[in-house]
């Protein structure tokens, strides 16, 4: 660590560190980037990725100029209202690095700041390459990307917040000795590497997702069977961690309500996701013992239909928020098991 | 489009030469979504023969190819041959033709193109054999549009369907598989989307004619090939004559597309005072009707329960396979059971055969419509390409069934439906009855 990073890491330092308007900004870019993957997932939904055929652009205008998609087609308006939350998105990520330099004592978290500016101008880049090439892999890839954004965007909100800034290991020392609660909040080694590692199979789980999402008539039977298959293998997988997660959370008395609190969300979001994984594959290809049930038997899917397409899309965006909170549980428990110093 | 030329991608940005190496890397570990270049041939049907004749196909086969990609071009750019466009009018156009294939994009004003891959490829593949990335899953197995057989038509086994028939079923979709309903979809799309699936049959059933006829009439061993390009300068009239042949084939087929109107049969309604299920009538006599129809169901005539089962669980025999399945198998010489038999099929992409299940009517879910004419039309039409047979028909047949007799089987059947979808009184029906009541209190 050098010099710099140890002043930033120090008692003395840790108030004067903590900049809410980082914080503040580093939230509100997750908080935008949720309803980007949102209306993203709708876009691969509604098969309107080449709604607007050109890019940066839209039909030649400059897109912040366009008026015509707020009264156009549907497609049309997903398409080019991803574009314009891209965009907010992207002005955060500029308004998070100027505020970073400006508050932010920490070199790294400033270089960090950049990377997420540089992050999410390749996101919008690869978006834009997947419309200029029309190529349904590059649509594949960036919808692979945009989770791992959000991903970052939320352990940008996480470093910057406040209780990050007081685990410090000698603060929460001098801290706990205050209030007589020396080593009773603390994250196990376990539950912190259980907690990665959901947030790592879930994000294989998602890539899985979306080679289903965006086959093509290349992809043969066998080959779509096998990713079906891995993806039921990988749910039963994160089903499995997040058990034991959450089973750990609540034996352990000592995790921090922190990490305790959004480890049992993402339990409730899992178990959701699973519902909303059994609901997809119902609204686009039906159950093949449809008829054990009268009203599987009597229902037709209605291709693009409202509550098909919200399912789909649901379905698609919890994964992300899994992953966006496995790494919320991950970070905080790596950082409170630290702050004791294990 | 004229605005994306302009966009040029600078390859000195080094972000984008590091974004453009993972899509190629990631596109090398997953493959392109390139489909549209060719159509792939019907190999399948190619080994079927050439297990049963004991000869070599593959050559015939890329023959096939040529002549179909001259006549038809590919996926992303399909052709209509100018020679089906003379006489009877337009089956097909090309501006439908191009609506639907190619891939899919929308416009300004929401207009859609690539409508064949936006909403069918998934199941029904590029060349709408039936086995597309997803059909392995599913069940039952999507349509192979290229035997020319639809199971829900108003014409009888052996015809083709009409396009509003296809039109229908793209309305309606299937209840209980993975067919949906496009009622969404703009009639123009709904039009183009029938006309491209009448491309790739009559497409997909002339490859079948090529490659029989070569399997069967052609001196293979001897040299003669199906269709010799180079052989158009040295032997023009001989190539005239091949070419002119299979010319003749396309017309021919396209010829039993028109023939379909004529070939529908018409719902003979029930006698005058018959009552129907959910008509209002006595429910006693709708009882009598009922009953005769289970009776129907369950005799020897009809002969519904031996497939359906006594009660129409779906019980009967199970055995069956359907035509798409037996044509490789069974005719082929080959038992759907034994798997090893079926290995050079299975490499060639075959599915696994599964037998073709008998509905459990009880669910009240009809997969041709639950409408008494619909139903009618089921059970004199039979089911093309399944084991559902026309029933036998008075006066044609003495044995048969009598109309009255038709309609009790269509009573019984719609006795299963749930209430709310008996009634055939429609809403408006029902309140002027009502205000006339109002009015004479």
């Amino acid at each position: 660590m050098s010099a710099s990073e140890e002043l930033a890491f120090s008692p003395t330092s840790v108030k004067a560190a903590y900049a809410s308007g980082v914080h503040r900004l580093a939230v509100a870019l997750t908080v935008s980037v949720f309803p980007l993957i949102w209306v993203g997932g709708l876009v691969t939904t509604y098969d309107a990725g080449m709604a607007v055929p050109d890019w940066p652009g839209t039909y030649g205008e400059n897109m912040f100029a366009y008026q015509a998609w707020l009264f156009g087609p549907f497609d049309l308006m997903v398409e080019h209202g991803h574009r314009l939350l891209g965009s907010l998105s992207g002005l955060l990520c500029v308004g998070l690095v100027v505020a970073a330099y400006l508050r932010d004592e920490r070199s790294w978290f400033r270089k960090w700041s950049v990377f997420v500016l540089a992050a999410v101008i390749a996101q919008g880049i690869l978006g834009g390459v997947r419309v200029l090439l029309d190529e349904r892999t590059a649509a594949m890839i960036h919808g692979c990307t945009g989770p791992l954004f959000f991903a970052i965007a939320t352990a940008t909100a996480v470093m910057s917040s406040r209780w990050w800034f007081e685990r410090n290991r000698k603060h929460l020392s001098d801290h706990e000795n205050e209030s007589g609660a020396v080593g009773q909040y603390a994250t196990g080694r376990f539950i912190a590497l259980t907690a990665s590692v959901l947030a790592v199979t879930s994000y294989c789980q998602l890539i899985v997702g979306a080679q289903l999402r965006h086959t093509t008539g290349a992809v043969s039977p066998n080959e779509f069977k096998g990713f079906v298959h891995l993806h039921l293998g990988l749910a039963a997988l994160v089903f499995l961690v997040a058990l034991v997660l959450t089973v750990s959370v609540v034996a352990a008395s000592r995790t921090p309500k922190q990490v305790r609190r959004v480890s049992l969300l993402l339990a409730i979001m899992v178990l959701c996701q699973i519902g909303l994984g059994i609901g997809t594959w119902l609204v686009n290809y039906a159950l093949p013992w449809a008829e054990l049930n009268a009203t599987l038997a009597a229902y037709t899917i209605a291709a693009k239909g409202y509550w098909e397409s919200m399912v789909v899309t649901a379905h698609q965006a919890t994964g992300s928020l899994i992953i966006s909170l496995a790494t919320v549980t991950s970070m905080r428990a790596w950082r409170s098991r630290a702050s004791l110093g294990n | 489009m004229s605005f994306r030329s302009n966009l040029r991608i600078d390859p000195s940005n080094p972000l984008l030469t590091i974004w453009l190496a993972v899509i190629l890397l990631i596109s090398g570990l997953f493959g392109c979504d390139s489909v549209g270049d060719r159509f792939e041939s019907n190999r399948i049907f190619a080994k079927r023969w050439e297990l049963t004749e004991s000869i070599d196909l593959r050559e015939p086969l890329a023959d096939s190819e040529v002549v179909l990609t001259e006549f038809f071009g590919s996926p992303d750019e399909p052709k209509w041959p100018k020679f089906l466009n003379v006489g009877e009018g337009k089956l097909v156009s090309l501006q439908n033709l191009q609506r639907a294939a190619g891939a899919f994009s929308s416009g300004e004003q929401g207009e859609h193109k690539g409508l064949f891959r936006e909403h069918c490829v998934v199941c029904h593949g590029v060349n709408g054999n039936g086995r597309g990335p997803s059909s392995a899953l599913l069940t039952p197995y999507p349509r192979d549009f290229r035997l020319g057989k639809i199971k829900f038509k108003s014409t009888p086994i052996g015809h083709k369907p009409t396009k509003d028939d296809l039109k229908q079923i793209l309305h309606r979709g299937i209840a209980g598989t993975s067919m949906p309903s496009f009622s969404t979809l703009d009639p123009e799309d709904i039009e183009a989307l029938v006309e491209y699936v009448i491309y790739l049959s009559i497409r997909g059933e002339l490859e079948r004619k090529l490659i029989r006829d070569a399997a069967i009439e052609l001196d293979l061993e001897g040299g003669e090939r199906l269709y010799d390009l180079d052989s158009k300068e040295k032997y023009p009239e001989e190539f005239a004559d091949v070419r002119g042949r299979i010319k003749g084939w396309a017309v021919d087929l396209q010829e039993s597309w028109f023939e379909a109107e004529d070939k529908i049969v018409d719902v003979v309604g029930p006698p005058e005072g018959f009552p129907l299920v959910g008509n209002g009538d006595d429910p006693e006599a709708i009882a009598v009707s009922v009953a005769n129809g289970k009776k129907l169901f369950q005799g020897t005539t009809a002969s519904c329960a031996f497939c359906h089962g006594s009660e129409a669980k779906g019980d009967g025999q199970t055995h069956n396979y359907d035509e798409w399945t037996r044509e490789w198998t069974v005719m082929a010489g080959l038992n759907p059971k034994d798997k090893k038999s079926l290995a050079p099929m299975f490499e060639l992409g075959a599915l696994k055969p599964t037998n073709i299940f008998p509905r459990n009517l009880t669910m009240g879910v009809f997969h041709g419509g639950s409408s008494p004419e619909e139903l009618y039309t089921r059970i004199v039409n039979g089911i093309e390409g399944t084991g559902m047979p026309a029933a036998p028909l008075r006066p044609a047949n003495s044995q048969g069934l009598t109309n009255e007799e038709v309609w009790d089987l269509v009573n019984y059947l719609r006795s299963f439906l749930p209430a709310e979808e008996q009634s055939l009184v429609s809403q408006e029906t029902k309140s002027d009855s009502c205000s006339e009541e109002d009015a004479s209190k």
